[in-house]
């Protein structure tokens, strides 16, 4: 499906790069090192030059933690949305909040994409996504509440549930006027999933593209990933590219990442081989 | 006869076809070439080459991007043709050091156009060095009495020694 954020429009066979900004003092992977302004302004710089189509924005780490209210987390986001957009009027931005007054304020800062880890929490993030005509990310949670960890959760099917929710997020979204060509699903690896879950979802995410709506992935150094190949956070690029690869063969279209070139690299060798992107520049034996 | 003959060569480069097409084509100034010379032969093209070098001068003659011959041209032929693919350790024969003596040669009778030259190129050695001169006979024929119009490119890149050529007579 052709797809369009906000003003930013994408070739059907494109593949995107959705590259994690916090600005947060102690998400997972980086430990706060874009917590300062001017640090998480350099990373998008960074990010852009390295190709990324996008960068996803975020105020709050999905881990519990100290609570961070509203305020707060505008205070962490809306400027900073101002200050890329201006920068970088080509960089596609998307912010990754539950909040719909978060989500107003960043679209009016010039958001382009509200990411919803938390699968619809705030049922009224769709209307600020319809009201701003930005795209929205409808991600599956099992219906846990914002910031908390999976705890003995069990599926009949992880994958029908999965199907079910974003389905019916995006036709909530649909509902409210988000534009069909603006709706993404993601099945949010590790979100209200143990290990199990996550391979589970991997291996099945054909199902989720044979939806016809854009998929994304968010993979990157993932727990599922750590416990998967015993590896703790910072060793975890090779795993997390291997569950990129396939991915990518079934046909995602959106990876959210923190290592741009790397899985940019994996996503296009995969795609072509595929058949759904040309090699870059071929020669050998054909000259 | 009473009109021009032209005559275009080209070489018979597997990358011009578009199953063969990158994202950024190798062979860029290769191409523009071709259809500069192409685009020049104008009508009804005849094309003397292997099978495999006719695959490579319909698809060029198909995507080429203007088709518009003088009028009184008579006869336009499209000749598929390379020199030796050895002139790098990279190239697809490896290095052989005969093999730049040979192109060397085969380009000066090419573009004089010498047609008795072309007539003595030696085989064997065209085939030791994995050079494509099937057309060579003929082209030597067509040649006789013509004069150069142009070397629109002359290049080996990727270790093989490409040409392209027009001729009018």
């Amino acid at each position: 499906m052709t797809l369009r954020l906000r003003k930013h429009s994408f070739d059907d066979d494109a593949t995107l790069m959705m590259a994690i900004v916090n600005r947060t003092p102690d998400s997972f992977f980086d430990k706060g090192a874009t917590w300062a302004e001017d640090a998480a302004f350099e990373r998008v710089r960074l990010v852009a030059e390295q190709g990324a189509e996008i960068v996803d924005i975020g105020g709050i780490k999905a881990a519990p933690g100290t609570e961070i209210g509203v305020a707060e987390e505008k205070a962490r986001v809306v400027d900073f949305v101002a200050r890329v957009r201006a920068e970088f009027p080509e960089l596609v931005i998307s912010v990754d909040t539950w909040r719909a007054e978060v989500g107003a304020a960043v679209c009016e800062a010039g958001a382009d994409v509200l990411n919803d880890a938390w699968g619809g929490a705030d049922p009224e993030l769709v209307d600020v996504a319809a009201q701003y005509d930005a795209g929205i990310v409808c991600t599956h949670t099992g219906g846990v509440t914002p910031r908390t960890r999976p705890y003995r959760i069990e599926y009949d099917d992880v994958m029908r549930a999965v199907l079910d929710d974003t389905l019916g997020y995006a036709q909530r979204a649909l509902d409210a006027g988000v534009a069909r060509e603006s709706i993404v699903i993601d099945p949010a690896h590790d979100f209200g999933k143990n290990t199990f879950h996550s391979l589970e979802v991997t291996r099945r995410i054909d199902e989720m593209v044979a939806t016809g709506w854009p998929v994304l992935v968010s993979l990157s150094n993932k727990d599922f990933v750590g416990e998967t190949l015993d590896r703790p956070v910072g060793e975890r690029l090779l795993g997390t590219l291997a569950a990129t690869s396939v991915c990518a063969l079934a046909g995602a279209r959106i990876y959210r990442v923190h290592q741009v070139e790397e899985t940019r690299q994996t996503v296009d060798m995969v795609w072509t081989i595929a058949g759904r992107r040309r090699p870059t520049s071929v020669i050998r034996g054909i000259q | 006869m009473t009109g021009r003959v032209r005559v275009a060569l080209v070489p018979g480069v597997l990358a011009l076809l578009p199953e063969y097409a990158s994202l950024r084509d190798p062979i860029a100034e290769l191409r523009a070439a071709i259809d500069t010379a192409t685009s020049w032969l104008g009508g009804d093209v005849e094309i003397i080459a292997t099978e495999q070098g006719r695959r490579v001068a319909e698809c060029a003659l198909a995507a080429r991007t203007g088709a518009a011959a003088a009028a009184d041209v008579e006869r336009s032929i499209l000749v598929v043709l390379n020199g030796s693919a050895c002139r790098t350790e990279k190239a697809p024969g490896f290095f052989d050091e005969r093999a730049e003596v040979f192109d060397a040669s085969l380009r000066a009778a090419l573009a004089t156009p010498a047609p008795e030259a072309l007539r003595q190129v030696d085989v064997t050695l065209a085939n030791e060095l994995w050079a494509d001169v099937a057309a060579l006979p003929q082209l030597a024929d067509l040649l006789t009495g013509a004069r150069t119009v142009s070397v629109d490119h002359d290049a080996a890149p990727y270790g093989v020694q490409y040409w392209v050529m027009r001729w009018e007579l």
